[in-house]
């Protein structure tokens, strides 16, 4: 249950996922900033100061070291609240699972279960006395710890954090409380076919390569963890020289810089390391398949139209940013014109480009009540095919430029978002070409250059579907659209 | 040397933090009021349109206009046709949402600075003239009558929200959802959307909150321009129904197959800005707030019965529901679960809380204050609401002092007077009902 007011809105979130979608892949900025930091700061500055006369939006100025043990550090002062957001980031994502799908996302929260000095409840206590929260979590590519809180506590909750990231003592009971609670949340999770279509999607389209495990696991998986387990994985993906921790907020940086120092210079992992080569190659579609999951009580059917993307260093993504804004996301996408204004089949239809570090997938999403799913279905693939039958045209995006440059600077406006772009940028190897190109890049596309990229990375053939929805009503639907591969909600997994 | 220290105070200054004195607050002579916060820590800013319009607003035969108007007002008015709003705002680097809750109705823009001016006309020209285009208003009842069944098929708690408000009030309009019941939906008129808009939709009915990167005087001038003009309508009527008091505990059950069974449990609460508010805000903290809060701590972590617990106090301008709430672990019964829900309650009853405790809460609260000071939508969503629900925006910057009164007696003295068996209202979803 969402604990906002009880709103009811008019327009669903079909915003774009800019924080996703809009990544370069140059190195030369970072390697300057290492090297020229004064005067980069002061560049950023005059930006920062002018910038209601320059629209462009910049990244603020930043520091980045590595400290002597591998760990690489960013650090950023911005001094609007009192408030200080900490984000650090492990090479710990769910592409590691292997055979136990959930470990990454496991061994992520078992972080938090204890400490050598302190228990699960004295470190929930400690933060949340004063103010605050920490957040540990996982997702496809890397596992992380966030939070955020006043200033004036910094080094008391650097203390906590230190031994939540360093010494973890994983004890058993914790382990075996949650492997329960965690088991009966991946069947609860299905009471909401929309949160859980996108892991129907990645096995789907993945298969058993490791984008296609559940980043939050599956009963099997979280069942066979064991305190071994999450140990070894622990020791051999949470390492200094492939973490980076971001720290900003309402500090001076040469203070900070030390604290970091004292607390986290001290990190060591001197277990075997284990490299592996994580390239994927994206197999091609022979034909077009349907993935019909059976929910016995569905009223509508919730479902996912796409195929390969492309991965979060893709040169080309911030021009496809504009051409996806164009088809599925903005309100007046013409996915969301056809589905919800000219016809009422939907409260909302969207799409986007799912990046990853080493693949990616594109995807149309809606739902509809389940007599409508055929009129929907349609109605999404004819829509999707003006991308190639008719292109994009001027004024159109002229329009989606517009708003994808108006719609940026917000998402960089809090701390802790800036702490999470940089500890992704060090993930994905990103420079500040990413936010500080932007709208150059955004500028650059012309109708032609769009087209070229519409045929160079839509997929038009062979598209892959997820259904989910009451089977007896929409199998004949379902065969229309290829061969049908079909499941229960309820049984285990994706 | 000099030019690096000018630049080091021009960042402080900048970066100053915000206080009361700095929301300008423009009195238009048509009534409607448009408080403006400078802020330029990014090109962009924002316009927040407030209706003190809502769901507590109808009556049955209408239920849910509220919130098809607020959907009624992105479809066309007179100098913007149907679809216009939205194209020329996006087109203009803008993007829009609204919502609608039991007591508001409100309207968010998010622009970047230079579109300014056209997001005024945008918001003039739909105040002054929407149009009711019979087209739009048939597709857009489908829109909403699938937003209604994507809700309740996406979460079972909603569908005990409903039943456990139902019940709960039989008097008071909260008695209804927001989005309304089924049948009203399919059979709203045009007349009723036109009776609404005339009663409701008067600028002096309105508040309007724009903060970012925007100058006091242009705001002032663009307002003089474009909504001065549009002329005052009556105060509407006042929402005059009391609901009884409740004499008896009520308990409902909702059959709906689910993995596991969900609780929730509604006692009647006075409204926002009452003089128990700030420490039933506080109780609802200490319960709910965080992992370490009474609920999750005890509920979900210690004793392993819900996979959720929580609790949560609403902002109304009338008496209202404080709700306790979770969902159950695998094989725990709702009766144990609801069992241990009215345990903690009594806990705080008998036993009060800690000094230690109450200082947590206050913490969170002044953290929850710098969150919202933190982003330019933060600020105008925040300083509308106190404005509207506390009557003065001022006492969002007096909040964390306010909330610094509340003692550990005062928690213990709400939780006493309100947590009664005669004033509650229990609801269960399951697939099937539980025998004793």
């Amino acid at each position: 249950m969402k604990k906002s007011d009880r709103l009811v809105p008019a327009k669903n979130s079909v915003t774009l996922n800019l924080f996703q979608g809009l990544l370069k892949s140059l190195n030369k900025m970072l390697k300057q900033v290492q090297h020229d930091g004064h005067n980069f700061f002061r560049l950023i500055f005059f930006f920062v100061l002018s910038s209601s006369s320059l629209s462009q939006f910049k990244l603020p100025a930043y520091e980045k070291l590595e400290l002597e043990n591998g760990l690489t550090v960013y650090l950023m002062e911005k001094k609007n609240v009192p408030l200080i957001s900490f984000s650090a980031v492990f090479d710990g994502g769910s592409i590691k699972d292997g055979d136990q799908p959930g470990i990454a996302s496991f061994t992520a929260e078992a972080l938090k279960f204890g400490t050598a000095n302190y228990t699960r409840a004295e470190i929930d206590s400690i933060f949340n006395y004063y103010g605050s929260s920490i957040v540990t979590y996982a997702n496809a590519d890397y596992s992380g710890l966030y939070t955020q809180f006043i200033k004036d506590n910094t080094e008391t909750l650097f203390q906590v954090i230190k031994e939540v990231i360093m010494n973890p003592v994983f004890p058993e009971t914790e382990i075996e409380k949650r492997k329960q609670r965690w088991i009966a949340e991946l069947d609860q999770a299905k009471e909401s076919p929309r949160s859980v279509i996108g892991s129907y999607f990645n096995k789907h389209i993945f298969g058993d390569a490791p984008y296609g495990s559940p980043v939050d696991g599956t009963k099997a998986g979280i069942g066979g963890i064991t305190l071994e387990k999450v140990k070894e994985f622990f020791n051999t993906n949470y390492r200094p020289e492939s973490s980076a921790i971001a720290v900003v907020g309402d500090f001076n940086s040469s203070g900070t810089k030390e604290l970091i120092r004292i607390y986290f210079g001290g990190w060591k992992n001197e277990s075997a390391k284990i490299i592996m080569d994580m390239r994927i190659v994206n197999t091609p579609f022979e034909e077009s398949s349907v993935y019909l999951i059976n929910k016995d009580n569905a009223t509508e059917t919730t479902f996912i139209i796409g195929g390969y993307g492309i991965t979060m260093s893709n040169e080309d993504q911030t021009q496809l940013d504009v051409i996806n804004t164009i088809l599925g996301g903005r309100f007046t996408s013409w996915l969301n014109d056809e589905l919800r204004i000219n016809t009422g089949l939907t409260y909302g239809a969207r799409s986007r480009f799912a990046q990853y570090k080493y693949s990616g997938t594109f995807y149309i999403s809606t739902f509809t009540q389940s007599k409508n799913t055929e009129a929907a279905i349609e109605l999404a693939l004819k829509t999707y095919y003006r991308l190639f039958e008719k292109g994009i045209d001027e004024e159109t995006i002229t329009s989606a430029k517009n708003y994808v440059k108006g719609q940026f600077p917000p998402n960089y406006e809090t701390a802790g978002s800036l702490a999470g772009l940089l500890t992704q940028m060090y993930v994905y190897g990103l420079t500040d070409s990413y936010i500080n190109d932007f709208e150059k890049e955004v500028n650059e596309l012309t109708v032609e250059r769009a087209n070229e990229l519409i045929n160079k990375y839509f997929s038009k053939d062979n598209l892959q579907f997820v259904l989910i929805g009451k089977a007896d009503e929409i199998r004949h639907i379902a065969k229309k659209y290829g061969k049908v591969i079909e499941r229960n909600l309820s049984e285990d997994g994706f | 040397m000099n030019y690096i220290l000018i630049f080091l105070i021009s960042a402080t200054s900048l970066f100053a933090q915000i206080t009361a004195d700095d929301v300008q607050t423009i009195n238009l002579n048509n009534g409607m009021k448009i408080m403006v916060l400078e802020n330029s820590s990014i090109p962009n800013a924002n316009m927040y349109l407030f209706y003190k319009v809502g769901s507590r607003n109808e009556y049955p035969g209408i239920t849910g206009i509220s919130h098809f108007f607020e959907h009624m007002m992105f479809n066309g008015a007179k100098k913007y046709g149907p679809k216009e709003f939205d194209r020329v705002m996006e087109a203009n680097g803008g993007a829009n949402n609204a919502y609608t809750s039991q007591n508001i109705t409100a309207y968010t823009n998010w622009f970047p600075s230079s579109a300014t001016e056209i997001i005024f006309d945008l918001e003039a020209d739909r105040i002054a003239n929407l149009n009711f285009d019979p087209q739009m208003i048939e597709s857009e009842r489908g829109v909403i009558l699938s937003e209604r069944s994507t809700g309740l098929e996406n979460d079972p708690m909603e569908e005990l929200w409903d039943a456990v408000q139902g019940t709960a009030f039989f008097a008071h309009p909260y008695r209804w959802p927001v989005i309304g019941y089924e049948s009203d939906i399919k059979n709203w008129t045009k007349e009723d959307l036109e009776n609404y808009f005339n009663t409701y939709y008067a600028p002096n009915n309105g508040l309007v909150v724009i903060s970012g990167d925007v100058k006091i005087d242009d705001v002032k001038k663009l307002a003089q321009k474009y909504f001065e003009a549009i002329p005052a309508g009556p105060e509407p009527r006042t929402v005059h129904t009391v609901e009884p008091e409740q004499t008896g505990e009520k308990r409902l059950f909702v059959k709906r197959e689910v993995p596991s069974a969900y609780l929730m449990i509604g006692y009647h609460v006075p409204e926002t800005g009452s003089e128990d508010y700030y420490a039933l805000s506080l109780l609802n903290s200490i319960l709910s707030q965080g992992r370490s809060s009474r609920l999750h701590n005890s509920l979900v972590e210690e004793k392993q019965l819900a996979l959720q617990a929580g609790a949560y106090y609403g902002s109304a301008f009338d008496p209202t529901l404080f709700l306790f709430y979770g969902i159950c672990n695998d094989t725990i019964k709702a009766s144990v679960l609801e069992k241990a829900v009215l345990d903690e309650a009594d806990k705080i009853i008998s036993n009060g809380i800690s000094e230690n405790e109450l200082q947590k809460v206050k913490n969170q609260q002044l953290m929850s204050f710098y969150k919202t000071m933190e982003t330019i939508n933060g600020m105008s969503n925040t300083i509308g609401t106190y404005e509207l629900f506390f009557g003065d925006y001022k006492k969002l910057f007096t909040a964390p002092d306010d909330y610094k009164k509340v003692t550990v007696e005062d928690i213990q003295r709400v939780a006493a007077k309100y947590f009664t068996k005669e004033n509650r209202t229990v609801g269960i979803l399951n697939t099937e009902e539980e025998t004793e």
